[in-house]
């Protein structure tokens, strides 16, 4: 679980110095601790977008109250940003982007595009990055805002919104060297204020290993009542299944640290690692197999005799049975697609019967190699798949009652999965990213606590990839 | 002594009385008088101005910053060092600049209570005497020597382990937040920046203040807050020597920023340091009737809060203002007066801006509409700290006395009091005329 070109200082600066065709990666920043009130503090963040765009009120109250440094691109930004900017201390500075004022590092750049109506208007994109690009911080953030393409009637508007994907995307690839990431959120009419957590997240060091993605935000489950930056998850029981070790741990660690009584789940096999780990985060232990039939109603009698019911579930737990489908035994083949696939199922379909209350959230692992196909993983991929077509269908179920449901697919993590892969294809995997390594079981527990949050509401029925850009994955 | 177990409902403390040392500028007239010479100095003066009788005084409660580190209980240290009765008992509170208005808040408590019938309340600070922190290395290492028969090859042993040198050397003392490490006037640099108080802004407010405080001990109104103070060489201090009436504008606007190249934070628009104390008297209303005293003033209410000391140090009174406010059932606009704690120009003035403000109102307190603009007239009408001079424990109570004597001579109604502190803390009280 080690990155010799992350690690080894003297190699870093001996390839760098010989000028070696070797991208040396940057060292990502990563947040510490649980969440802030303010995650952008003293963070410059410049701002753009189209005329009569939607979302720049709920950018303006979103950097200031997160204690971002806004810098204005347009002159119609300024008086939306004036309010919030006064009531935090963040007053709007209207920046020309043909001189743009000496020194200063940007921690993100913000586009809002929500009001683009033709391909024409995207000359607008590069007008804003183009000048900005250059300017900022090694490990920043840029995002644009659009409107899910599908939901115009005009295939010019639709075409416009599209591009946005293309455009976040290539722009990953040219940013992460740096560490630096491009995101395109897909706001649905109407749910702009929902902008605010997954700008949060994006936007910090939590999100340090999601990079190219496309996040769609929609009006479909019912806000929650309780919205709190700090400690969201206070009061709240949360279920970690594959607890033990790797980034069920670390799910179990970080949702703890935002206030969450964690139930971490794993085989009785494993006993003594999970009780390690329950008695770390302050949780209780449930050994369950989920290799057997009864699995599902034992962790329903658990959840209800203990607790009473739960309100976040993590289905973490996923095993590997790798060969070719030429040489794959028959257990093989069916160990995976039970595990990973069949057991979330039922499970998830148990709990919705009473015990996962009302706006509940539920985060199933998926997998990069299940979007993008692996050699000798026809088994595990299609598991990983399957989960990804599973959550996008029953987002629509359960979102009447606040719950949502939504995948991580993580990429190449450092953990004992990937480190049992051999040297060579380890090697190209982690390089094979926009940001030249491999993700840390931290960057998938940060995005599945961020799906956890009450905030977190727009957010129903998509696939997150932590991947650093990668299309390999274990 | 009290004799009450439980207070009947309603009953009132009363401030009716308070005296100030002179407040002077650190490491100068009064660099011999540490915190407890100050106390006492001030306590003293009390006692002979109201003539009050010894046996009456249930307790001494106390504020300071920069406590001494051997008697750190500086309130029992002023009653033994005044030979004041044994029962007179005290304890100190510490609440950084608002612990000379916690000292006097936890005694109305107290006599509110019913715990005290009578209490001297108060605080003193001496910058001059803050104590050298050693290393906690060295307090290790020492350890050894101080508590048992040291052999030579024990001392050998201490010496190694004081390598390097710089890290068993003593540190200077600052105002820096413990867990942010910033310094009070880089905090106040940056909220002059974030909450757009221009140097002129900051500058104007600080000459105002040092006219009004001058124009006051001029006039007699604040010199007879003050008692002169005899130093151990013998000299007598009468009078604050920090204010400035000769100041202007055009003098301030000369001053370098402190604390960042292209700051607005000079020393001219800052509050310096400075040593001295004050203290009131304060009683139960019937006892003040018993023993034929007028009262002056009493509290309406009290708030104390926070603010991430990472964001806005010095903006808790702009929360707890208007917490002390709705506790007492007033608005802003109901205010006589409105007495605010000069930190810095800039705090102040970020301070009032955001009570003006709508924006602050609706996201930060939850409010419809701002909680109002502060006349200028009736703002520090005696100045404040950058023109007094603020030893940390002792501006609480000099503000609390300033203020009851103004609505006892004025028949005004209400007064506003607000203090910024170290660590986040905002502060707030409303006073009425008894």
């Amino acid at each position: 679980m080690s990155d010799f070109l992350l690690e080894n200082e003297a190699a870093r600066r001996l390839i760098q110095t010989l000028g070696l065709p070797v991208p040396v990666p940057a060292r990502l920043r990563r947040a510490k601790g649980p969440w802030e009130e303010r995650p952008l503090h003293d963070d410059i963040v410049a701002v753009g977008g189209t005329t009569g765009a939607a979302a720049t009120a709920v950018l303006a109250q979103t950097l200031t109250a997160a204690g971002a440094t806004p810098w204005l691109t347009r002159d119609d930004h300024v008086a939306v940003f004036a309010e919030p900017g006064e009531a935090f201390g963040r007053p709007a500075k209207r920046v020309d982007l043909e001189a743009l004022p000496d020194g200063a590092k940007l921690r993100g750049l913000v586009f809002d595009a929500t009001n683009l109506s033709d391909p024409a208007e995207l000359h607008a994109l590069y007008s804003f990055f183009h000048p900005l690009v250059a300017r900022l911080s090694s490990c920043g953030r840029a995002i644009v805002i659009g409107r899910p393409p599908a939901s115009f009637e005009s295939a010019h508007s639709a075409a416009a919104h599209a591009a946005l994907e293309g455009f976040v995307r290539s722009l990953a690839k040219e940013l992460g060297r740096r560490g630096s990431t491009a995101e395109v959120l897909y706001v649905e009419r109407g749910a702009e204020a929902r902008l605010a957590a997954p700008l949060r997240f994006l936007l910090s060091a939590r999100s340090a290993f999601v990079s190219g993605q496309p996040l769609t935000i929609t009006n479909e489950v019912k806000a929650p009542k309780d919205l709190r930056w700090v400690r969201p998850l206070a009061g709240k029981v949360a279920l970690v299944t594959g607890a033990a070790r790797g980034i069920g741990a670390m799910t179990a660690e970080l949702l703890s640290a935002e206030g969450a009584h964690v139930v971490c789940l794993d085989r009785p096999a494993d006993d003594a690692l999970v009780s390690q780990v329950a008695r770390q985060v302050g949780g209780s232990v449930a050994l369950v197999d989920l290799g057997t039939p009864e699995a599902p109603t034992q962790i329903v009698d658990h959840l209800r005799q203990h607790h009473g019911g739960v309100d976040v579930v993590v289905h973490n737990a996923g095993i590997t049975r790798d060969k070719t489908l030429a040489k794959m035994k028959r257990e093989y083949w069916d160990q995976a697609i039970e595990v990973n696939l069949g057991v979330a199922i039922r499970s998830t379909a148990a709990l919705l019967e009473g015990t996962l209350r009302d706006e509940g959230r539920i985060v199933c692992l998926s997998s990069v190699a299940g979007l993008a196909g692996n050699l000798g993983q026809t088994n595990y991929a299609a598991s990983k798949a399957g989960i990804a077509g599973y959550v996008r269908k029953l987002a629509k179920h359960v979102a009447g009652r606040g719950i949502t449901i939504n995948a991580i697919a993580p990429g190449f993590i450092e953990t004992r999965l990937t480190a049992a892969i051999p040297v060579m294809i380890r090697e190209a995997g982690r390089r094979l990213s926009n940001l030249g390594q491999g993700g840390l079981p931290r960057d998938v527990g940060e995005a599945i606590a961020f799906l956890s949050s009450p905030g977190a509401v727009g957010c129903n029925g998509q696939v997150l990839r932590v991947c650093g850009g990668a299309l390999i994955g274990a | 002594m009290a004799k009450f177990t439980k207070a009947p409902a309603g009953r009132r403390a009363v401030v009716v009385a308070g005296v100030r040392t002179p407040f002077v500028k650190a490491f100068a007239e009064f660099l011999k008088l540490d915190t407890i010479a100050l106390g006492d100095a001030t306590v003293k003066a009390l006692l002979q101005r109201t003539q009050i009788d010894r046996d009456v005084i249930d307790a001494i409660v106390w504020g300071g910053v920069i406590l001494p580190g051997l008697a750190p209980n500086v309130a029992r240290e002023i009653a033994l060092d005044l030979k004041l009765p044994a029962h007179v008992e005290g304890h100190t509170v510490t609440r950084a600049c608002a612990s000379g208005l916690q000292a006097v808040t936890s005694a109305v408590a107290g006599i509110e209570r019913g715990e005290f019938d009578v209490a001297i309340a108060g605080g003193s600070d001496s910058t001059s005497n803050a104590e050298l922190k050693l290393p906690q290395k060295v307090v290790h290492a020492l350890a050894p020597l101080a508590f048992g028969k040291a052999t030579p090859k024990d001392y050998l042993g201490v010496v190694s382990q004081l390598v390097p040198l710089s890290e068993v050397l003593p540190k200077m003392p600052k105002i820096a937040e413990r867990t942010t490490g910033q310094v009070m006037g880089e905090s106040a640099e940056g909220m002059a920046r974030r909450n757009e108080i221009s140097r002129e802004a900051q500058d104007e407010f600080a000459v105002r203040s040092h006219h009004r405080a001058a124009a006051a001990i001029a006039s007699g109104r604040l010199r007879r807050e003050v008692a002169s103070v005899e130093t151990p060489e013998g000299k007598t201090v009468t009078a604050d020597t920090i204010v400035r009436a000769d100041t202007s504008v055009e003098k301030l606007a000369k001053l370098r920023p402190v604390f960042a190249k292209d700051g607005t934070v000079t020393a001219g628009n800052a509050s310096a340091l400075t040593d001295g104390a004050a203290a009131v008297l304060l009683m139960s209303e019937e006892k003040a009737k018993q023993l034929g005293l007028t009262p002056l003033a009493f509290f309406r209410s009290w708030a104390y809060t926070g603010v991430d000391p990472a964001d806005q140090l010095l903006l808790g009174p702009a929360l707890a203002m208007p917490m002390a406010l709705d506790r007492a059932g007033l608005s802003l606009a109901d205010m006589d007066l409105v007495d605010m704690h000069e930190a810095f120009a800039a705090q102040v003035l970020s301070v009032v801006k955001m009570l003006g403000s709508d924006a602050f109102a609706k996201t930060r307190l939850g409010r419809d509409r701002a909680v109002g603009e502060i006349d200028p007239a009736k703002l520090n009408i005696f100045g404040g700290s950058v023109a007094l001079g603020h030893p940390f424990g002792a501006t609480g109570a000099r503000m609390v006395m300033t203020m009851a004597n103004e609505l006892h001579d004025t028949g005004k109604r209400y007064a506003l009091l607000g203090i910024c502190a170290a660590g986040g803390l905002g502060a707030g009280a409303v006073l009425e005329r008894a």
